[in-house]
């Protein structure tokens, strides 16, 4: 019985590892095969002769490649930002719509919840036009801000539901010694609240790095544009460069990668609502 | 503990520096914004990357006229869609654009670009600016030439048995099927079919070479020349020539097979001529011949057009010096560095032909003869819903090489959506 | 006094940014869609009511894009839920290594959605892709399947995409909602005398429907949302097309953006049903 699980759980494993990192794999024997061989009528699956030029091109100081870099440095920025005012503002109105009674509370969670669906092309030409008036295109911080307006539903809801496990009586205990709503956030949740904002900063850091539509259009100069805009420019019209785009594909996974990797404990820890209590 | 304490001082100093750093970036762009207030005579230019100058050669500018460039390179695709959104907005996307010749009849109607002075010396020399031409005004001057231009595969060709270069259609399919039935390649014709603007554009070329006219007087497709190109696309898919994936990946993909060495003949961009030197693209080196374009009887007399231009916005603010700009960008001189930097085709024929001459465009076949033969197609210049007619005509080209429609329904597909196009004008 | 201001300044910065980042936008855009605003047609800009409603409606294309986008959204959900439940399962089994495991398990997220295409279309390029390649090899076709030729198969296929990349955040909250059971619970009911399924329909299953919900919520969106791996797998033919790319290409395309705001807001009717139905789910709160 022991040895069928053990078998079962080692096929699992098998099929899970073939279909996350297969593609992966894939695109990296792409970038390390020369262009013309992309598409020859050969069943080998590894190309005959193998190049290292993309990446060379991309870690050495390449025209093409120092994009890539810029790219995804202007990526972490825009992570940063996002990070920094979005995580203050989550956590403000999730305490406010989650543990406050006041008029028009129910009203106010919906409006915010129902934000969730609407579609970027909704807002984008608008938004265009209003970044163009107010002077605000190309700067990371605005850029980050309609980030922000996207992610606020989803971590607000995830952030309530945290501090719904924080019981009651914690609250009201500290109330009766004196404090106020303020200090009693300060003092009571922020500190048991390192789970949550740990996950939310790391599935804000994800969904900012795969942003592209609102930079294309809010920030796409060398100074702002994210990596995805950088590497999907490889393939237009008549230059596609496809060993290239599979190369800084590969590249600018990484520092998602690693940050999920060293934060890996949260990615669940955050969302569970037990976790308070123990 | 510790650790954990670590971890979050770690991830506050990183966030804190990034946003430190970006702050100083943006202060940087600000200060940047305010000087060209100032000093005025400082533009911008947005283009894709390949026409981007290099920074000797912006610095060579800029020290002749005083004129600074801020170069906001973009992915070709997304700079139609940046003009769009910014010009709904009374917006300027920079002050030099990207033109491409299929977007000058929308630009025109939508009023975004300057008018340019251009001499009659320099309009013969580049027959491509007739392209850029709309009522009598130039809206943008070429600066990468790509015209249609056929190639083959000598080495296939020949083992296949056939030792004449085509000269006709008709040639051209009597050589593929021997091609194909000597096993020497499955399918040799390469030509775009997906669902993309370079399908319509092979239909465009295909009856324009057969027969000299795609278009009638009043903008209507030209019933016997059209039918006649698709009729000639469906027994190339139907004797299987093309190659099944040509219908569904990507035009530039099926171009590509012939350097790929698995298709022996193309008509296409004039770029396959450097391509098929160029080691790193071309597998089949040596083996591919550019040559004039096969007409019905003998070779085509007219070839088409696809080039790219710069023009100057109306929303700039800085239009003299854009002007001046683009003036430098595409003088004789420049072409022919930026053949050598950006291995730009030129659009002026007499630089073309000095490039040839000299060297430095090498195995160019009968590139620049075929050159001569540019003239558009367009009776009345690129219309105002191109981008419409474009979307129809290869819906309906991709529909037929599917399967779903033969080649006269196709026709009535695409000839219903741009009478009705044509009538809303 | 203060009580009373101290929640509305708590939200005040939230309603500021969503004010002026989403809701004065959507309003703007709505206003935009009943215009005549085509800009290759600069000096005939004027409200026209419901018109462009009318002859989006009555175009067939615009109901194949409806039937694509419906048959994404139910494909996209239900393989992702079905899936990531599944990985849920297989990741909750502690062994050693497990965490790497789970960091292994979200790289799809990590992955940029057109680049994600790109990958794809490798994979399912119909002359030789890797698939082909694989089929080709072991002899199980004759020669290359055409994936991207005929409608059902290219949405299965750009399905497949999606899902690959939406799985990961849908384990996560499904193993997030798991853990959050208390083990007392399950105890007691065995106490009770309960069995396996009588356990998962009286207390796994309704403690894990707000997760489930925002699972699915997030899922739907993207879903309704596709447009990168569309375009990277076909382009923007008529094949593949979903009301997202109709939007993108008659405002982008044809420059007509009364018209495009339009096509638009079937996308946010389609996206506000679905949000109310969610709401629902979400606005439970549990007690454990």
């Amino acid at each position: 019985m022991k040895i069928v699980r053990k078998i079962g759980y080692f096929i699992a494993l098998t099929v899970f590892l073939l279909l996350v990192l297969g593609p992966f794999l894939w695109a990296f024997v792409l970038s390390v095969t020369p262009e013309h061989a992309m598409f020859a009528q050969t069943l080998e699956i590894l190309p005959e002769t193998v190049t290292f030029e993309n990446y060379a091109e991309i870690f050495t100081g390449g025209r093409k490649g120092t994009l890539v870099i810029t790219g995804i440095l202007n990526s972490l920025k825009a992570v940063g930002t996002t990070l920094l005012v979005g995580i203050p503002i989550c956590l403000l109105s999730a305490y406010a719509l989650g543990r406050m009674e006041f008029k028009g509370r129910k009203l106010l969670k919906d409006l915010l919840l129902i934000t969730m669906v609407i579609p970027v092309m909704a807002t984008i030409i608008p938004l265009f036009r209003l970044f163009v008036e107010r002077e605000l295109l190309d700067h990371v911080f605005w850029l980050s801000m309609v980030y922000v307006s996207s992610y606020l539903p989803l971590i607000t809801w995830l952030m309530m539901n945290y501090f719904a496990a924080i019981p009651r009586e914690l609250e009201e205990a500290a109330q009766i010694d004196g404090c106020g709503k303020v200090t009693t956030f300060l003092k009571i949740f922020l500190p048991v609240s390192r789970p949550i904002i740990l996950s939310a900063a790391l599935i804000m850091f994800l969904n900012t790095w795969n942003q592209f539509q609102i930079p294309l259009i809010l920030a796409s100069s060398l100074e702002t544009k994210p990596v995805a805009i950088v590497v999907s420019e490889f393939m237009t019209k008549d230059s596609i460069q496809y060993g290239l785009t599979a190369a800084s594909g590969i590249v600018a996974v990484i520092p998602p990668a690693v940050t999920a990797l060293i934060f890996r404990k949260f990615l669940i820890s955050g969302m569970m609502k037990g976790s308070v209590k123990g | 503990m510790k650790k954990r304490l670590l971890s979050i001082l770690l991830v506050a100093a990183m966030t804190a520096t990034m946003l430190i750093g970006c702050g100083s970036k943006e202060k940087s762009g600000d200060d940047a914004k305010k000087d060209e207030e100032k000093g005025g005579d400082s533009i911008t230019l947005m283009a894709p990357d390949w026409a981007i100058p290099t920074e000797d050669q912006l610095a060579a500018f800029t020290k002749e006229t005083g004129i600074e460039v801020v170069v906001n390179e973009v992915g070709w695709d997304d700079i139609r869609e940046k003009l769009a959104t910014a010009a709904s907005g009374g917006q300027a996307a920079a002050d030099v654009v990207e033109v491409d010749w299929s977007w000058v009849g929308e630009f025109h109607a939508a009023d975004w670009l300057e008018t340019l002075d251009v001499t009659e010396e320099d309009k013969k020399d580049m027959p491509t600016l007739e392209t850029f031409t709309k009522e009598g005004k130039v809206l943008a001057i070429p600066y990468a030439n790509d015209y249609r231009l056929s190639y083959y595969n000598t080495k296939q060709f020949e083992k296949a048995g056939i030792k004449e270069e085509p000269q006709t259609w008709d040639d051209v399919l009597e050589a593929c099927r021997a091609l194909k039935s000597t096993g020497t390649v499955e399918y040799p014709f390469a030509i775009a079919l997906n669902a993309e603007e370079k399908t319509s554009t092979c239909l465009m070329w295909l009856a324009y070479a057969m027969n000299g006219v795609v278009w009638n007087e009043d903008g209507t497709l030209n019933k016997e020349s059209v039918t006649e190109a698709l009729q000639y696309m469906e027994t190339l898919i139907k004797e299987e020539l093309v190659a099944p994936e040509d219908k569904t990946s990507s035009g530039m993909d099926a171009y590509k097979r012939i350097t790929g060495g698995s298709a022996s003949f193309l008509t296409g961009p004039t770029s396959f001529v450097s391509r098929s030197t160029n080691e790193e693209e071309c597998g089949v080196i040596g083996e591919i011949t550019p040559i004039l374009m096969p007409g019905k009887e003998g070779k085509s007399k007219v070839t088409m057009a696809l080039p790219e231009g710069l023009g100057v916005t109306k929303f700039s603010e800085n239009k003299e010096a854009a002007k001046k700009f683009v003036e430098w960008y595409t003088s004789a001189d420049m072409q022919k560095e930026l053949n050598a930097s950006n291995s730009a085709i030129p659009t002026r024929n007499s630089v073309l032909k000095g490039l040839v001459d000299d060297g430095s465009i090498k195995n160019a076949g009968a590139m620049l003869e075929e050159a001569e033969l540019i003239v558009s197609p367009f009776p009345n210049g690129i219309p105002a819903y191109y981008a419409e007619m474009s979307n129809a005509m290869y819906n309906a080209i991709n529909k037929m090489a599917l399967g779903e429609l033969t080649a006269e329904k196709a026709f009535a597909e695409m000839d219903t959506k741009i009478k009705e196009l044509v009538e809303q004008e | 006094m203060k009580q009373k201001i101290l929640p509305y300044l708590l939200l005040a910065p939230m309603i500021l940014v969503m004010g002026v980042l989403v809701f004065y936008p959507i309003a703007a855009t709505f206003s935009y869609s009943l215009k005549k605003w085509k800009l290759t047609a600069p000096n005939d800009i004027r409200f026209i009511g419901m018109n462009n409603y009318k002859s989006i409606l009555t175009a067939k294309s615009t109901w194949y894009s409806l039937q694509n986008t419906l048959f994404l959204l139910l494909l996209v959900v239900v393989a992702t839920t079905v899936l990531g439940v599944l990985l849920s399962l297989f990741l909750n089994v502690s062994v050693r290594g497990s965490g790497l495991l789970l960091a292994i398990a979200v790289l799809p997220w990590a992955l940029p959605p057109y680049v994600n295409g790109i990958l794809w279309r490798f994979i399912f390029h119909p002359g030789y892709g890797f698939l082909n390649k694989v089929l080709l090899k072991f002899g199980l076709v004759e020669a290359p399947v055409e994936w991207l030729s005929s409608r059902w198969t290219l949405l299965l296929v750009v399905a497949v995409v999606v899902v690959w990349r939406s799985i990961p955040f849908m384990a996560l909250v499904c193993m997030a909602g798991r853990q959050s059971i208390p083990h007392e619970l399950y105890e007691a009911a065995r106490i009770d005398g309960g069995n396996g399924f009588g356990i998962f329909r009286r207390i796994t299953l309704p403690l894990m429907l707000p997760f489930l919900a925002i699972g699915i919520t997030s899922t739907s969106v993207s879903a309704i949302n596709i447009f990168d791996e569309i375009i990277a797998l076909s382009g923007y033919g008529d094949l593949g097309k979903n009301i997202l790319v109709e939007s993108y290409l008659t405002t982008f395309t044809f420059l007509d953006f009364g018209k495009g705001s339009a096509v638009t807001y079937l996308v946010m009717f389609l996206a506000a049903l679905l949000g109310v139905f969610y709401l629902r789910s979400l606005n439970k709160e549990v007690e454990y």
